[in-house]
């Protein structure tokens, strides 16, 4: 007659890899290659730094890109998107990424007036620019292949802004949250 | 087994004493990145040795192509006007932040020269805000040293 408690297995081996060890492994391998693919293919996790998004986005939060965003349909104004600054091949791996607004789609004119945006000569409605902007820009033609992209935070003189045109090949993914 | 330790352990040990010209390059540009960073509490004399140092990395025809946003577009030529440059700014600035990030080399066949692309990311002063930009550098082997040819500013945003 078998003794209950030597069939039990140890409290120790439960925690650490359960009462079926077999099943525990495959859970784990199914874990890390779920969280390999979703992280290497599908979401690429970031920390934001900086103050050119304020006040929509502030340094230090975390959120992720979503590389698929894209496969079905073209980047669309307003959608807040990370560019990567060379290049696809450029730089190696880029840890570092700019997170812009669009709001100038291909073929579209960009210009600034008394702080407003005006996309083919009509002003834009931009509800997300919460801070005072008195930018003044002469109309910029984006070609067939690029997005204008610029922060909400347009307190800053115009020069000191990183914005501009950027390739569709450099949008890397649009931001999930 | 004992054979395989010894054949890995001499492996790294000829990787430390004799690293690869990319290695070279990398520790290069790393260093250069710590040459050109002050702190607030860096006196007059530290400063004054970084400018001396930080010229060091530069070849005696070295130019750099400065095009970023904000400011207009200059080019400096020799260490005579990298020197000036750089003294000006480390008086000028309280503190100056400077990170290479993601780095990638390329070296000529002949493995004398050497071509390198990577994100600066600088902050100076006590802005909050930071500046990134993407750069060029090109490097040759002199006497045995890399030192810096060329630099200039890659323009992100057109």
């Amino acid at each position: 007659m078998q003794n209950a408690n030597e069939s039990r297995p140890h409290w120790l081996q439960v925690l650490t890899i359960g009462r079926r060890p077999k099943t525990t492994l495959i859970r784990i391998a199914v874990l890390v290659v779920t969280c390999f693919v979703t992280f290497k293919f599908v979401l690429l996790p970031i920390r934001i730094d900086g103050i050119s998004m304020l006040p929509t986005y502030h340094t230090g939060q975390i959120n992720c890109i979503n590389r698929l965003a894209y496969l079905r349909h073209e980047p669309q104004r307003g959608d807040i998107v990370s560019v990567r600054l060379s290049e696809p091949g450029g730089l190696a791996n880029p840890s570092i990424l700019y997170m812009k607004r669009i709001i100038g789609l291909p073929g579209e004119t960009v210009a600034f007036h008394g702080g407003r945006a005006f996309i083919n000569g009509e002003p834009l409605d931009e509800p997300y620019v919460k801070f005072s902007c008195d930018w003044e820009h002469a109309p910029i033609v984006c070609g067939p292949d690029q997005y204008y992209v610029v922060g909400d935070n347009r307190s800053m003189p115009f020069d000191f802004h990183t914005q501009g045109r950027a390739e569709r090949n450099r949008i890397v993914g649009k931001l999930l949250l | 087994m004992l054979l395989a330790a010894a054949a890995a352990l001499g492996f790294w040990c000829w990787t430390i004493l004799f690293p690869s010209p990319e290695k070279l390059v990398l520790k290069k540009i790393s260093s250069l990145a710590s040459t050109a960073t002050i702190v607030a509490s860096d006196g007059n004399i530290t400063r004054a040795t970084k400018v001396s140092n930080l010229i060091g990395y530069f070849a005696v025809d070295a130019e750099i192509h400065f095009d970023v946003t904000g400011y207009p577009a200059h080019t400096l030529s020799g260490r005579d006007e990298i020197r000036e440059a750089a003294a000006g700014a480390f008086t000028s600035l309280t503190t100056l932040n400077v990170q290479f990030l993601d780095v990638t080399v390329r070296l000529a066949a002949d493995k004398l020269t050497a071509d390198v692309s990577c994100a600066a990311k600088v902050n100076a002063g006590d802005s909050k805000d930071f500046g990134v930009q993407e750069m060029h550098f090109q490097l040759k082997k002199v006497e045995g040293d890399w030192l810096i040819t060329k630099v200039e500013t890659v323009k992100t945003l057109s």
